[in-house]
């Protein structure tokens, strides 16, 4: 009896390592032509032109299956591509930076999403509640305020936003708080302001809060928040591929800033945003390139507050 | 089953000098489990509620029940309706179920639905026969209990979702990215259950099985099994509990499709009603899953002393 459970046993614990062994083979990647691809991308406004894109068979025009698969933040999604779960990823310019300057070999292949570059009427703003004192950034000195992620693209823009209105940016304290629970801890007043971007940014006007910065348009007049990447690696053996990608996703963009009314009818497919909310929200802007000029002063705003551990290198990033 | 199968090992408990034979075992975690003393007294269910032993008749079980529920939801609905907090982002029951109803009309309700049931059953599967396999032999070849004690212990308070950037980086965020979390929290439950039900053989019957000539199915089969079964019952259910919330929480974090994920979306979306409803759904299916879950118990264990209550003493 003992050795045939000696046997068991062995058997128990070699069979989960040999499963786990034929599973480890890299996924989804097929390179035999049929060019099946999926994309990760997070349920928010700023991904709309790849889904109106895909509608449109901007992808299919060219040879592309395309599959959009949702993740929760950049937390799923750049794993998700450097381990080849997903070809291409969508992410804001900051994690990026961040994983490049951490040697993740990340490279950009098309414009996500950018500021409207308007100030009070951008997509994203630095919010206060309706009874709120503050009038300006410089007030920020001081306060408590929520970004949807420490250490990354929410802080950096808001410190920047203190300093041009001429106040301390180390005075201010940054809480993390997921943009769907800005409005109610404005209410409460748990924090002193928030940077909320859409639909947060709307439920809070609606609440009466008000924006008094566009932190975005503080970084630089036509900020690019997001890019579409992909793994180094998988840009070096796939460059059709990723230049078919690359053309599929501008003539997204271009459609996508042609047509809001659109935008606003497929975010109803991916998104619940509320009907009166969708009417009511700022969208982004989807310029077909990136801005690099804007990149590289994130990068440097990035370096300044310590976010990076070595320097990033926007040429790496960048196509 | 053969009801009088479980002869000397369970039905007449020694009660003595039984105890938990080595004590390597570590202390259980659920109150709700059997204890290593199987007393002649004490059934090993001190659940909330009457116990099967003096049950009150099904109906008026079922309608206490359901008066909960309404007395909760009238609570909710005051609270809300005072305005303690805000309707906008805690909204009265009463439109959430109004948003529930409506989300029932959608197809992809239900498709969630489907996505989360799936990653629970398969993980608890998975996570069961796994740990059953893996916990009889250890705990029948007492060198393998010493060499794994404590590597179990190591591993058993791990919290599955420190496992969320693995299960990313191996399956993106699809299903398998799910069960990993699901069988990882599910397994324990059951593998410490195991080990203390094979432990607690009575070692006289073992003794008795063998002079008697018992081979090692018969003793498995007669002795071992319907002793361990009681333990493995409680450990499936509460695997069972533990598995819905590690499904629903790895969709809401990592994205896989689900309830959960649906969840993450109203939220983002401030669709605040609609996330309360789903949030309403997961604690029926939980409910749901319990009941389930302690009908095949008191099935398996028809039995057991704990399920034929006082009748058996």
């Amino acid at each position: 009896m003992r050795r045939l459970l000696i046997g068991l046993t062995a058997l128990a614990i070699v069979a989960p390592l040999t499963a786990c062994g034929s599973t480890d083979s890299p996924g989804g990647r097929r390179d035999d032509g049929s060019a099946a691809i999926t994309v990760g991308v997070i349920p928010i406004v700023d991904v709309a032109p790849i889904y109106l894109g895909e509608k449109q068979g901007f992808y299919r025009d060219r040879g592309i299956d395309l599959t959009l698969k949702t993740g929760q933040g950049g937390a799923a999604i750049v794993p998700g591509v450097i381990s080849g779960q997903f070809q291409f990823g969508f992410s804001n310019v900051t994690s990026l930076l961040v994983a490049q300057a951490n040697k993740v070999p990340v490279r950009a292949v098309a414009n996500g999403g950018a500021s409207t570059g308007r100030d009070g009427a951008d997509f994203g703003g630095i919010t206060v509640g309706k009874d709120s004192a503050l009038k300006t950034a410089k007030d920020l000195a001081g306060r408590k305020v929520a970004v949807n992620t420490l250490k990354n693209i929410g802080d950096t823009s808001v410190r920047e936003s203190v300093r041009k209105a001429g106040g301390d940016p180390d005075r201010v304290t940054f809480v993390e708080l997921a943009f769907d629970q800005m409005a109610a801890a404005l209410d409460s007043g748990q924090v002193d302001a928030a940077w909320a971007v859409e639909p947060a940014l709307s439920t809070i006007k609606g609440r009466g809060g008000r924006v008094i910065a566009s932190n975005f348009v503080d970084v630089a007049p036509d900020l690019t928040v997001a890019l579409y990447f992909t793994s180094a690696e998988y840009a070096r053996r796939n460059p059709e591929l990723v230049e078919k990608f690359r053309a599929a996703t501008k003539e997204s963009l271009a459609y996508a800033t042609g047509h809001p009314d659109e935008v606003r009818e497929i975010l109803t497919t991916y998104t619940r945003i509320p009907e009166a909310t969708l009417r009511a929200m700022t969208l982004p802007h989807w310029p077909q390139e990136p801005n690099r000029a804007s990149i590289e002063t994130l990068a440097a705003l990035g370096e300044k507050d310590g976010i990076f551990k070595s320097a990033p290198d926007p040429d790496e990033l960048l196509p | 089953m053969t009801a009088a199968a479980p002869g000397p090992g369970v039905g007449s408990p020694p009660g003595t000098g039984q105890g938990s034979p080595s004590g390597t075992g570590a202390p259980l975690t659920d109150t709700a489990a059997p204890g290593p003393e199987l007393g002649p007294g004490p059934r090993p269910q001190p659940e909330l509620g009457p116990g099967p032993g003096k049950s009150l008749p099904g109906p008026s079980n079922a309608l206490l029940g359901l008066a909960g529920i309404l007395g909760f939801l009238v609570c909710w609905e005051a609270v809300s309706r005072a305005g303690a907090v805000s309707a906008d982002f805690f909204p009265p029951a009463s439109r959430v179920l109004r948003a529930l109803a409506s989300e029932a009309a959608e197809p992809a309700f239900w498709s969630a639905l489907g996505d989360t049931l799936t990653g629970w059953a398969l993980g608890l599967l998975i996570a069961t026969a796994a740990a059953l396999a893996t916990g009889t032999v250890i705990a029948v070849v007492p060198y393998l209990r010493e060499v794994t004690a404590s590597t179990v212990e190591f591993l058993r308070p791990i919290p599955s979702v420190a496992l969320i950037p693995l299960a990313v980086l191996l399956y993106g965020t699809d299903l398998r990215s799910t069960l990993l979390l699901v069988v990882y929290a599910a397994f324990w439950q059951v593998l410490v259950q195991v080990l203390h039900g094979v432990q607690d053989v009575d070692p006289v019957a073992e003794e008795t099985a063998r002079s008697y000539g018992l081979g090692t199915w018969a003793r498995i089969r007669h002795l071992l099994w319907p002793t361990a079964l009681p333990y493995v019952m409680t450990g499936v259910r509460l695997a069972a509990a533990v598995a819905l919330i590690l499904a629903v929480t790895a969709e809401l974090v990592i994205g896989a499709p689900g309830l959960g994920s649906r969840i993450a979306v109203a939220q983002t979306s401030q669709a605040v009603p609609e996330m309360y409803a789903l949030v309403v759904v997961t604690g029926l299916v939980g409910l749901l899953i319990n009941l389930g879950a302690r009908l095949v118990e008191r099935r398996a264990l028809f039995w057991h002393q704990s399920v034929r209550g006082e009748a058996a003493l």
